[in-house]
């Protein structure tokens, strides 16, 4: 068979193609493509289909041994310098391929029960079609530059889908807050890339490695420059895989639709930054401090992330601060040098918080017949409970998600989680406890989720929780309880098959896919890495894994243990044992660290105060004097007088005519 | 099959220009180079010709004849500029083409003397592609239709020709020409300070022109002997240092109002503010080109050792005006003037691009001109539009209208991103182009380097803040139901979907693709590079280690590390 390598170009313009036939057509022929529904959908998942297609054929040839692969052109240039583009394709971005295909196909044909009622389906196909080819692009983009073309447009597909929904006030701010603090990340990235650009002539992975090293050894340029540069390029990362502290838009994009928040800000957009750090190592791995710092951000992460979970009753809020904390994970990864631990963090979490995400989007579409469309409501823990009667598939797969994050082997998270503290242990023992204790605090707040949602009394009908949840809002009831009951179901029910395959289809990678990665035999490992694979197989001894693999397996167990004490046998009281005792802590914890009010004083207000003063000066300060002169120069009363009656124009004429009359003067003359 | 298609229509639209240019011939003014067609003198007088005819268009009096005429009149001139790319135009080429030279008055030196090279064509073709945009943005306008569509053809054929001509008295005569039209489109069609907004324009405007006359002068009499305006006989002459500053500082000014160059500016909210849509897009998309324009024809082609010296103030002035026009539009709270403002902000990267002695920044200022030509016009456009229907401009009396404007806002969106310089449409790759030509520019020291590409990055920051919150407080959250309750919100309509369509083909083309127009330019950036490097190292000789000027980084790099190697691996 011939190498599909070289046909790669194809897997993000097939999407982009059908995205942009079905947007000109809702341009242009508004009525008739909104209610051509199902044949749209089924165009553009086949468009997303055939790259998955493409992207599977391109694994399969990798994993059989195919080189990479890589084609540029010249696209810009001017002088000496040539800036290129084009596509390449290599191990690690063929297994990113078939993961962002995978996910994207499953969470379009989710997305066909999701938002069937909704009246911008079209456009929602439309946007999912736009996100896979830009993140399909990122992912075979040969150089840095490219790279940052892709990090825009993910963000900017991210800023159209958490604005999906544009008459909520809450999915507005979430929208733009997301494309700002992105945006904040990306000023680093470019900065970071001009300097990088700067100091070795180029926008290629390796040869910037290369040559940053020599330069550094050669003297020409300081370590700490070559340090600087490295973080400023971090800060993309940081911003687009939420780490500490530009982890803020993240929990709030979850104002989006629940398929976005699996697809985009679970599974696929927010591992943009590890995929990029990964991609990175070769410029990372020679500078110990960078590695440092990149550790020690992703361990604040994770710490972050978990601790804000715990306290959590939004359904879809608590998984997206674990998503953060996972995240953690994976750049403590990439910090200890273990891109490769990482990068199958990410895979195996890509399969299970996307199944979480869409499990959540079960319960909230359920639930929302009972209490209608009102987030508040709809995604409150509190008015769920005992679900799982009601909605078998959603609830078993959850559980076996909750299963796989807490790390419990066999299941998917076990083998990668251990890895990553396995050599977190090995380079930064602190780092490891801090990581270690929070895979107790990850398997306390998941079955906390699942208990609170899928067992115990449904919780649904209680109208007076639901005016306590409303008025804490700030929002007034939605109408009488005879309109409640005259348009809402009293019970929830499972959801359509459209919904549930995918759970189903992705509870499978997630039960399995850690079979690939065991330390002993990692085939993962060995697709990306070969080298390190052997070296990993060849270091492995049962006596320094099984202690390490226990104590984690313990601590799980212990946090689930706790979860179960509290919240599934209520043998606990934890509000009075820990909230009580602890009220600053259990403050704290439920302000969300206070960083978004910090945030909020600090920069929102404060550059709305400096941009008020701007334009105070502006139109006091530049533009008095301005009309100050031109006050004096027409002498007071009269310049107004002149500004009023419209004769204007005349002392125009006068003022070209003089000009004229110049430059006849000077013909003469000279 | 393109070019076969310009080529029919060119033949039509040369078979009604015969009568013209045989006007022409007959009243002496004979273009020296009979055996090809005089694309640009065309392109000129024939849509001031055809503007003095309006008066004697039959017209039932709602305008209607006129405006099919206005828009046959653009379309003609834009396909004349078109017909003159293709078979006049080689882009190879890094010198003057098209050449037309006539002498008018000898004893002033005065030519009609015309020709594009990459610094002019670019901009020609923009001019004419705008101007048929905003006849057709004009659509509505009901008031004195004549006159108005008088003006704006009578504009068309000055504003070519200030980017045509090459004679630097002439330039000035087109330059004040173009002044009156703009004058009175604001005075007659503006809003409500019109008056105010359009005297201010004109005193702003020829208070700065005056700087161009003087100069002209000046160099027209420099070293004896008849006086010369033309400005290949300028380029040949060597001013000494001290003239070259004076010279420039004038220029700097005179251009600096066009720009604008903060606190020069202050002329352009209150005329943008004022001024209706198709006027707007006008302003936006090619006046403030002339002074882009203007700047790297002058200043450093005919003045390169001035500006060696005066540089890094364009770059000091260029993040000026990036942050500092971010900041005020982001606290306006009328839409117009946000948008004017956020013009402002985006001619810093101009001025960066000028200031950078990089042949990638060079032309990433020459790109942006253009880039924001078309961007700028798709915003204002836009704000017309929306303030058709809204009938208020106040952000705070919208909200929520993206209920029933649905592709109102997917084109607001749309343009939105495109002027926030998303990747994939123009605005990014020339500012990328700057960036990347500013930093890596041997000319300035690093820590000068730096601080600028960090306080210029700070803009990437500002500008969505500024633009996405402008979307959010328009189209986002519940209808204000005060707002629709009194007007119609009625959705986009074909010819405004239409003019925005025509407006980001070429966006998005050249976001996707930049050569298709920085091939066009690309020889003439590189000769003006290379003129203005040399004169760098003549002023900089021996060099002084400073704060801005070239550090021992530089040196220490080995050079071929500074050059960008093939990456093809």
């Amino acid at each position: 068979m011939d190498s599909a390598a070289p046909l790669a170009w194809l897997i993000p313009v097939l999407p982009l193609a059908g995205a942009c036939l079905v947007g000109l057509g809702l341009i242009s022929f508004n009525r008739t493509i909104n209610r051509l529904r199902k044949p749209i959908a089924v165009f553009l998942i086949s468009c997303v289909g055939a790259s998955a297609v493409l992207s599977y054929t391109i694994l399969a040839q990798q994993l059989a041994g195919a080189g990479a692969t890589e084609l540029l052109f010249n696209w810009a240039s001017a002088g000496t310098f040539n800036l290129e583009m084009g596509f390449r394709v290599d191990p690690l971005g063929a297994v990113m391929l078939a993961l962002v295909t995978t996910i994207a196909l499953l969470v379009m044909v989710y997305s066909d029960g999701y938002m069937a009622h909704d009246q911008g389906y079209v456009r929602f196909f439309t946007y999912l079609a736009l996100f896979s080819s830009s993140m399909l692009g990122l992912i075979i983009s040969p150089n840095l530059l490219e790279i940052y073309v892709f990090w825009e447009l993910v963000g900017m597909c991210s800023y159209l889908l958490v604005g999906f929904w544009y008459d909520r006030d809450a999915a507005a701010n979430a929208a733009q807050k997301a494309f700002v603090v992105n945006r904040v990340g990306d000023f680093g990235l470019l900065l970071g890339i001009l300097g990088l650009f700067w100091a070795t002539g180029s926008f290629g992975f390796e040869e910037i490695g290369s040559r940053l090293q020599e330069a550094v050894a050669g003297g020409s340029l300081p370590n700490a420059a070559a340090i600087l540069l490295c973080l400023l390029v971090f800060m993309g990362p940081m911003a687009k895989s939420a780490q500490f502290p530009l982890h803020v838009w993240l929990p709030d994009a979850m104002e989006g639709p629940t398929p976005i928040s699996a697809l985009i800000h679970a599974a696929t957009m927010v591992a943009a930054g590890v995929f990029l750090v990964a991609r990175l190592q070769p410029v990372y791995a020679p500078f110990p401090q960078v590695q440092l710092v990149i550790a020690v951000v992703g361990t604040i992460t994770l710490v972050l992330g978990a601790s804000i979970a715990l306290t959590q009753m939004d359904l879809k809020k608590g998984l997206a601060y674990s998503t953060v904390s996972q995240l953690g994970y994976m750049m403590l990864a990439m910090g200890c040098g273990a891109p490769v631990a990482g990068m199958f963090h990410l895979v195996t979490h890509a399969f299970f918080k996307a199944m979480l995400f869409l499990g959540s989007g079960s319960v909230i579409h359920a639930m929302e017949e009972v209490v209608g469309h009102e987030p508040v409501l709809a995604q409150d823990m509190r008015l769920m409970g005992g679900l799982r009667k009601f909605m078998p598939v959603t609830a078993g797969t959850f559980l076996i998600g909750c299963v796989a994050i807490s790390g419990i082997p066999p299941l998917a998270g076990f083998w990668s989680k251990d890895e990553i503290l396995g050599q977190a242990f090995g380079s930064f023992p602190i780092l490891w406890l801090a990581g270690f204790i929070t895979a107790g605090m990850t398997a306390f707040y998941m079955f906390r989720l699942y208990f609170l949602t899928f067992e115990g009394q449904f919780r649904g009908n209680d109208s007076a929780i639901q005016a306590t949840l409303l008025a804490a809002a700030g929002k007034a009831p939605a109408g009488d309880g005879s309109h409640r009951a005259g348009q809402h179901a009293s019970q929830p029910h499972e959801s359509g098959w459209q919904m549930a395959m995918p759970l189903v289809v992705l509870a499978v990678p997630s039960v399995l896919i850690g079979l690939l990665g065991t330390p002993w035999n990692s085939r993962f490992a060995s697709l990306l890495d070969p080298e390190e694979a052997a070296e990993m197989a060849a270091h492995f001894s049962w006596g320094e894994f099984l202690p390490l693999a226990g104590a984690s397996v313990a601590v799980s167990l212990v946090g689930i243990g706790l979860a179960v004490a509290a919240y599934a046998l209520h043998k606990l009281d934890l509000g009075q044992v820990v909230a009580a005792r602890f009220p600053a802590l259990n403050a704290f914890l439920a302000n969300k660290w206070y960083l978004d009010d910090i945030n909020d004083k600090l920069f929102v207000q404060g550059s709305r105060k400096l941009a008020r003063q701007v334009l105070e000066v502006d139109s006091k300060v530049v533009d008095g004097v301005v009309n100050l002169t031109g006050l004096i120069t027409l002498g007071s009363g009269e310049g107004l007088k002149y500004f009023e009656t419209g004769r204007a124009q005349f002392y125009a004429l006068i003022v070209f005519g003089g000009v004229i009359a110049l430059v006849a003067l000077f013909s003469v003359l000279g | 099959m393109f070019v076969d298609f310009t080529l029919s229509q060119g033949a039509t639209v040369l078979a009604t220009l015969t009568p013209l240019v045989l006007g022409l011939q007959g009243s002496g003014l004979e273009p020296s180079g009979l055996q090809a067609f005089p694309w640009l003198s065309a392109s000129i007088l024939f849509p001031i010709a055809a503007a003095l005819l309006i008066p004697f268009i039959p017209d039932p009096g709602d305008g209607k004849t006129i405006r099919w005429y206005a828009l046959g009149i653009a379309l003609a001139t834009f396909l004349l500029t078109v017909g003159g790319y293709l078979n006049g135009y080689d882009p190879a080429v890094e010198g003057l083409q098209l050449v037309e030279r006539v002498s008018w008055l000898p004893n002033l030196g005065l030519a009609w003397s015309v020709g594009a090279d990459g610094l002019s064509m670019p901009l020609i073709l923009l001019t004419s592609f705008i101007t048929a945009l905003a006849v057709l943005a004009a659509w509505p306008v009901t008031f004195k239709p004549r006159l108005f569509y008088f003006l704006i053809l009578a504009m068309a054929g000055g504003q070519i020709a200030v980017f045509a001509v090459q004679d630097m008295l002439l330039f000035f005569l087109a330059w004040e020409l173009e002044l009156l039209p703009v004058y009175l489109l604001l005075a007659i069609w503006g809003a409500k300070k019109r008056q105010y907004a359009a005297t201010k324009f004109i005193l702003y405007t020829a208070g700065g022109s005056v700087f161009i006359l003087l100069a002209a002068l000046a160099m027209a009499f420099y070293g004896g002997g008849a006086p010369t305006f033309e400005f290949t006989a300028l380029m040949a002459k060597n001013f000494p240092e001290k003239f070259q500053l004076l010279c420039y500082a004038g220029l700097l000014i005179a251009f600096g109002v066009k720009l604008p160059i903060v606190p020069l500016h202050t002329w352009l909210p209150d005329a943008h503010g004022e001024a209706t849509a198709p006027v707007h897009m006008l302003l936006a998309g090619i006046l403030l080109k002339m002074g882009g324009y203007a700047l790297l024809r002058f200043n450093v082609q005919l003045l390169p050792e001035a500006h060696a010296h005066f540089a890094p103030l364009l770059v000091v002035l260029g993040v000026v005006n990036i942050i500092y026009a971010a900041l005020t539009s982001f606290a306006q709270r009328n839409l117009k003037r946000k948008i004017a403002y956020s013009s402002i902000s985006h001619m810093g990267f101009v001025l960066i691009g000028i200031g950078s002695f990089s042949p990638l920044g060079t032309s990433g200022a020459m790109l942006q001109m253009v880039s924001h030509g078309l961007i700028g016009a798709s915003l204002f456009f836009l704000v017309g539009a929306t303030y058709d229907r809204t009938h208020t401009l106040q952000l705070d009396e919208m909200g929520g209208v993206g209920q029933k404007m649905r592709k109102m806002f997917a084109l607001w969106t749309i343009c939105s991103l495109a002027s926030l310089a998303l990747p994939g449409m123009s605005g990014f790759v020339s500012e990328l182009m700057v960036f990347v030509g500013f930093a890596t520019s041997e000319a300035y020291s690093l820590t000068f380097r730096i601080v600028m590409s960090v306080l210029a990055a700070v803009g990437v920051i500002l500008t969505p803040i500024y633009l996405l919150s402008m979307l959010r407080e328009i189209f986002f959250g519940k209808e204000n139901a005060e707002l629709a309750a009194h007007n119609q919100l009625v959705d986009a309509e074909p010819r405004e979907i239409y003019i925005i369509s025509c407006l980001l083909v070429p966006i998005i083309g050249i976001g996707l693709y930049p050569r298709i127009l920085t091939d066009s330019y690309r020889a003439s950036i590189e000769a003006l590079v290379q003129r203005e490097t040399l004169a760098l190292a003549k002023v900089i000789h021996p060099p002084t280690p400073g704060l801005i000027r070239l550090s021992p980084m530089a040196e220490l790099l080995p050079p071929g590390r500074l050059q960008a190697p093939a990456l093809i691996g």
